[in-house]
């Protein structure tokens, strides 16, 4: 059992204070993914889990051992760093003995776990290479072999992809998530990534400025985000959102028109921001839709076509129709949303109202 | 980039190079030629690029200057004294730099160039009475402090320099491999930094090697170096044996051009202050 429990964990550097008090818990075998906007902490979070960063206040345990004071080496622990960090002065082979020679494993255990590490990630042909020699995608790799050679306990990864092009990205996406999915152990991983998020985790953590705003598995928070900023953040494009009013069973949108959502009647007569993804609103004829738009902008994916849509209200509104769909800049579309995948947030503070 | 250059450039180049050929190699040229000729034969003009070489010289420098030889036994001793001590001292001071930053540190590292700035001439007198009371005159180790001292400064921010081009994450990753703070400095950042510190050696050894103030101030006999040798040479009251100093010159410079020529490659990396390739 490899839980990670943090409680009231909080931390600064000098006066400023990074994460004010937080309190997470990941369950054994768990792939968690932190997430959040540049400087939020999620690096900083990561960094006292490892033990590479001191933790101010509050409490962390590993397996149910609390490691506040402990050095990385007493956590067990492993971690893949963003640039990869491998010796440079040491062949691939080396680089994934070198905490196995640390500990003083016997040789027999060294050469089987570095068959097994480089059986799986496909290394055995690049043993005796040096890392300068080798590709970014192959580089990764073999952080992540030095990683496992050792069977840790938790696995830590800081934005492992983010130097790879986009293609290796998705590659390399999926061979981490199915590595966990064949080693099954505890997996704390960072990223600014949405897509890196949703695609890989069990158990999405959203940051920002230190706190945590939603944890929950990637469906849930896309189809509940629990405030604007999870709403916005998660998702692509993002929400569309628009101020709003109660209005009979729908909401009145001032000047852009109204929304029909039977359920929706009981949301008190206040200020309000509606959210609705591009996916769940539709094109229609303008003629008789309750709302209506001028095209700005149409871009074609191929599989979709985003459309950027100007209200009469000027603000902008996407939206996602499937395949190639007719349209073009300057045309005027009616827009039908989907009363099952609207949101509504309290303009004032952000939270979720229930719809 | 060669084929870019216009006639006119590449003669001044050539021209150019030339100059600085003969300025630096001309010296020792004939110097080492001198101590292959006869007494008659090295002032004559103009000079004799050809002619048959004797190797009286060096005989008579094993014979009648037997100090010589007993004095670059000190000069080996505590240029070898020196390198270690200014070595072991700057790799650790300059790790300690790169990785412990606080106000002090940068303070300090400001105070150190600023000794290295005074004439060590002005740093190393007031020394005298001490050295006398630790009754440390005329010995090896005091040369040797001498000497790594002078240069631990430099040599401990050129240290600084290598360290700080080394990414801390590998620290990190090191830390999390478990390693201990010595496991990491000796498995990992040691080869990194040998670069930096071949250079810095070099520095060092030539340096003591060839230095000759302190020598003089410092010593009387038993840890006499190589050069006071030489200018006793030069000062011989039955006149100065030319053959014989040069004898002595050439032999001098053998261990100084050896080390030089062999090591270029670490002396340019470390005069550039270090590259370590990821
Ligand atoms: N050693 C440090 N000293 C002072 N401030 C720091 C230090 N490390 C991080 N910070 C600050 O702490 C905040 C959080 O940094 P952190 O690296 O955890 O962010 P992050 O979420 O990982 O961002 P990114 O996505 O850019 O990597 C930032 O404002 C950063 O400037
Ligand atoms: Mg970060």
């Amino acid at each position: 059992m490899t839980d990670v429990r943090l409680s009231g964990v909080r931390k600064r550097f000098g006066r400023v204070e990074v994460i004010p008090s937080l309190d997470l818990e990941i369950e054994d075998g768990e792939f968690v993914v932190l997430v959040g906007p540049s400087g939020c902490g999620k690096s900083t979070l990561l960094r006292m889990i490892a033990g590479l960063e001191e933790i101010d206040a509050g409490e962390l345990s590993i397996a149910g051992r609390r490691v506040n004071d402990l050095s990385p080496k007493e956590r067990n622990i492993a971690m893949v760093f963003q640039s990869y960090a491998l010796y440079p002065h040491m062949t691939v082979r080396d680089n994934m003995a070198f905490s196995l020679r640390l500990a003083k494993a016997e040789k027999a255990v060294v050469d089987e776990q570095i068959g097994r590490a480089s059986g799986i990630l496909g290394l055995a042909p690049l043993l005796d290479r040096l890392p300068r020699q080798l590709s970014g995608g192959q580089r990764q790799r073999v952080a992540m072999g030095r990683a496992i050679v050792r069977d840790p306990a938790v696995f830590l990864f800081d934005e492992p992809l983010s130097n790879l092009d986009a293609k290796l990205r998705v590659q390399m996406r999926a061979e981490i998530r199915g590595l966990h999915d064949r080693l099954k152990a505890t997996t704390i991983y960072v990223t600014h990534d949405q897509v890196e998020a949703m695609t890989m985790a069990d158990k999405i953590v959203v940051m920002r400025e230190g706190r945590i705003e939603q944890v929950g598995r990637p469906m849930d928070l896309y189809a509940r985000p629990a405030n604007l900023f999870v709403a916005t953040f998660l998702g692509s494009p993002e929400m569309n959102l628009l101020p709003a009013r109660p209005a009979g069973s729908g909401f009145d949108l001032g000047a852009d028109g109204r929304v029909a959502a039977p359920g929706a009647a009981a949301a008190a007569a206040q200020d309000l921001t509606l959210g609705v993804r591009p996916h769940q609103i539709a094109l229609r004829p303008p003629e008789g839709a309750d709302v209506t738009a001028a095209i700005v902008l149409v871009e074609r994916t191929g599989a979709e076509t985003v459309l950027t849509c100007e209200l009469p209200s000027a603000r902008r509104i996407c939206v996602v129709a499937p395949g190639m769909a007719d349209g073009r800049a300057g045309d005027r579309v009616g827009l039908a949303f989907d009363p099952a995948g609207l949101h509504c947030f309290d303009t004032k503070t952000g939270q979720a109202l229930a719809a | 980039m060669r084929s870019r250059l216009s006639l006119p450039a590449r003669l001044a180049r050539g021209l150019f190079l030339a100059v600085m050929l003969a300025w630096s190699v001309g010296p020792i040229l004939f110097i080492v030629m001198s101590s292959f000729k006869r007494q008659v034969d090295i002032f004559v003009y103009p000079p004799k690029l050809v002619f048959t070489p004797t190797i009286d010289n060096y005989l008579k420098l094993t014979t009648q200057w037997k100090g010589f030889f007993d004095a670059m036994g000190n000069s080996l001793i505590v240029a070898l004294g020196a390198t270690v001590l200014a070595g072991v001292v700057s790799f650790l001071g300059g790790y300690a730099y790169s990785r412990y930053r606080s106000r002090l540190t940068s303070w300090t590292a400001v105070y150190m160039i600023a000794v290295r700035v005074l004439p060590p001439i002005v740093v190393t007198l007031p020394l005298f009475p001490v050295v006398d009371r630790l009754g440390l005159g005329d010995t090896h180790i005091l040369l040797v402090l001498l000497y790594a001292t002078f240069w631990v400064s430099l040599n401990t921010m050129i240290m600084k320099n290598f360290f700080d081009q080394i990414p801390y994450e590998l620290d990190e990753a090191a830390y999390v491999d478990g390693a201990s703070e010595w496991q990491l400095v000796h498995r990992i950042l040691a080869r990194l930094t040998l670069q930096g510190m071949a250079a810095g050696s070099i520095f060092v050894f030539v340096f003591a090697w060839n230095e000759y103030l302190f020598a003089m101030i410092f010593t009387t006999n038993r840890a006499k170096t190589a050069p006071l040798i030489l200018s006793e040479l030069m000062g011989a009251v039955d006149g100065t044996e030319w053959g014989v100093l040069f004898a002595g010159v050439t032999l001098q410079l053998v261990p100084v051009v050896l080390l030089v020529t062999l090591a270029r490659r670490y002396l340019i990396a470390g005069l550039a202050a270090g590259a370590v390739k990821g």
